[in-house]
């Protein structure tokens, strides 16, 4: 059967084209801001969230090309962002909407929001824009949505190290119920 | 991106469907279903386009629990509504949150529960539009329908929104490219101006695009209406803004002769949060002393302005509102959902149609790490790896009938296209099941006792009675 296709396994993003300044800095101190876009919100609203796609979608780090030269990564390189509120790993690429040098841009997601701040100032709105970040460069994987869950809330696993956390089995781009797959269910008499 | 040829293999169209995306609500796709699913949309942006016709591998089918070793595992309706009903009825600080993903009729429901229960019931504008709601409250609420706009509008600003992205159709179907009826050349007829720090998608098709710096938007707000009142600007630069181009962008606002602002979480979730639309709503204030202006929040999801026109008729306030003491009372920054998780009050969290999972930050999704919660939804999302109880519900406009309301509070009643899969529920039942459950399980309401204000005077009056 053919059906429309909205799958896009990664957001097209532009090449970088920085030869100046390559690899100058170890951190870039920078303002994190968040929010939507369109292959974030088209991903998640189709409900294809355990999938390599919403994890290419939402968790990237939008960067200037200026910046990303600095660090020395190319597109689709991992890097590692802190805030006071905690640290990720996330994919680097070229933001569209530079040039904007001094401030990354992730969309929301648990990606992001494992970095953002909870502080509402009694105005019951979280603070999702306008955070302090350092980006740095890594070895370290993305983590899909469902690992990255685990890895960040540890609701079901009683491990409490991170680390040990991060390398446990993927729990896949797939919805697990019970050691059966989904294609088993269609018939499912209840 | 590759062509795409036209998708032909279909069983038959239904016309005229509401998109359950955005809070643009477009009320005029086409779907094309075959075999029971919805295999192309006409009409409909990438993001409608791609929410209607849904990742099946992810679809949330069977009811669903938690075992003991912190596994789903499938079940029938009556053990997992047991489950979550004994969840509620045990608790003493449930927060009932999302509901912005439903239809009214679902509300209705829920609210019920909640104040039988003592609930706190939220919505997605906690952390969205809140401050907005706030700022209406402190300021005003200068509102126009979408087809004033579309008729009249000759000068549109986007402030902190990027419609492009996630109001794709707010441009084409409304605010930019229509033609209206005084303004009969479209685009032609229309500046745009976009406010934001970002040079988004929508700044980079608008006639200006105004840069200021982040967390800037409340003093260039305030510069904007001291210009606007005549006076002249001190400092050179305001938010990164040259002096001359905010004179000319007041000169471009004051001599519109209808102006629109659409607000979007640009403005929100900066610093100044509900002073920034405080400002910009006084400035749509002072602009109407020459011109004619109006403002709409860009609301996010179809029917997040629906749960705040619901709850104002229902209870008196928007959102946020908490029956723990057996009447309905509401306290910015107490009875919202971040503040409760973040000082982790709650005891059980129902999510309905909403995704805490992706959208909370990490401070206040902590405290769902420690406390059950039942989700009512039709993906397997991030909440979906916090739940403890999953409770399949229906696709409104797709699977399911039910009203919503647009962004600029005009109900629209969403029709049904196609069957749902036949173990899931309609939301409104699994709320009214929920509902009766819970009710069964405890006879007498979650209420304190009656408050006596001062015990002690008491006394001594009755002594005296005596």
């Amino acid at each position: 059967m053919h059906y429309a296709n909205s799958y896009l396994e990664r957001p097209v993003v532009g090449d970088p084209h920085v030869d100046s300044d390559v690899g100058r800095l170890e951190v870039l101190n920078c303002m994190l801001n968040t929010g939507s876009d369109i292959y974030q919100g088209a991903c998640k609203k189709r409900g294809s969230t355990l999938k390599e796609e919403y994890k290419n979608a939402s968790g990237t780090c939008y960067m200037d090309p200026r910046d990303m030269a600095k660090l020395g990564v190319k597109n689709w390189d991992h890097v590692l962002v802190k805030t006071d509120y905690g640290e990720v790993v996330v994919s680097a690429a070229r933001s569209r909407d530079a040039p904007h040098e001094g401030t990354v841009f992730i969309c929301k997601g648990p990606w992001a929001n494992t970095i953002t701040s909870h502080e509402t100032y009694c105005c019951s709105d979280p603070t999702y824009k306008g955070i302090h970040a350092t980006v740095e460069k890594t070895d370290r994987e993305v983590l899909l949505m469902a690992d990255l869950m685990r890895w960040v809330y540890k609701k079901y696993v009683d491990e409490e190290d991170d680390d040990v956390v991060e390398n446990m089995e993927s729990l896949g781009e797939r919805p697990f119920y019970n050691g059966r797959k989904w294609e088993e269910l269609e018939n499912h008499e209840l | 991106m590759s062509y795409e040829p036209p998708v032909t293999d279909y069983d038959y169209i239904v016309e005229n469907c509401t998109c359950a995306f955005c809070g643009c609500n477009c009320d005029d796709l086409d779907f094309l279903v075959k075999d029971n699913h919805v295999v192309a949309v006409r009409h409909a942006c990438r993001l409608g386009a791609s929410k209607v016709m849904e990742d099946l591998d992810q679809r949330l089918m069977v009811p669903m629990v938690r075992n003991e070793e912190g596994v789903l595992t499938e079940t029938d309706w009556d053990t997992a509504l047991d489950t979550a009903a004994e969840y509620i009825a045990n608790s003493i600080r449930p927060v009932f949150y999302g509901w912005s993903e439903t239809s009214t009729e679902c509300m209705k429901e829920g609210l019920e529960l909640g104040e039988y229960i003592g609930a706190v019931l939220d919505n997605q504008a906690t952390i969205c539009h809140g401050p907005s709601l706030q700022a209406m409250q402190n300021a005003g609420y200068p509102i126009q329908t979408l087809g004033e706009v579309k008729n009249r509008a000759d000068v549109v600003v986007y402030s902190g929104s990027n419609a492009m992205n996630s109001h794709p159709r707010h441009l084409a179907r409304w605010a930019v490219y229509p033609r209206g009826y005084f303004r009969q050349r479209g685009r032609f007829d229309r500046t745009v101006v976009t406010m934001d720090p970002k040079f988004s998608d929508t700044a980079k098709c608008s006639d200006m695009w105004i840069g200021f710096e982040q967390n800037g938007d409340y003093g260039f707000y305030n510069a904007i209406r001291a210009v606007i009142k005549g006076k002249k600007l001190q400092s050179e630069s305001v938010s990164g803004i040259p002096a001359e181009d905010i004179y000319e962008l007041v000169d471009v606002m004051k001599n519109a002769e209808f102006g629109v602002l659409f607000f979007g979480l640009g403005l929100t979730h900066t610093l100044g949060k509900q002073r920034n639309i405080d400002i910009a709503i006084k400035m749509v204030q002072d602009l109407n002393a020459m011109s004619k202006w109006g403002l709409t929040p860009m609301r996010g999801h179809f029917n997040v302005n629906g749960f705040n026109i619901f709850m104002a008729f229902e209870t008196g306030w928007a959102f946020g509102v908490d029956f723990c003491r057996g009447w309905g009372r509401y306290m910015l920054g107490e009875t919202n959902t971040i503040d409760l998780l973040v000082r982790k009050e709650p005891d059980c969290f129902m999510v309905v149609a909403a995704d805490p999972g992706a959208h909370f930050p990490n401070g206040a999704n902590q405290h769902l790490a420690d406390i059950p919660v039942i989700q009512v939804d039709i993906h397997w999302g991030p909440s979906t790896e916090l739940a403890d109880v999953v409770l399949p519900g229906s696709f409104i406009s797709v699977e399911c009938a039910g009203t919503s309301y647009r962004m600029d509070g005009v109900p629209i009643y969403m029709k049904k296209a196609i069957d749902k899969p036949e173990t899931c529920r309609d939301d409104e039942w699994i709320i009214r099941e929920l509902k009766e459950r819970v009710m069964k399980l405890r006879e007498e309401t979650n209420v304190a006792e009656k408050y006596v204000p001062n015990p002690i005077m008491d006394l001594k009056r009755l002594e005296k009675e005596e």
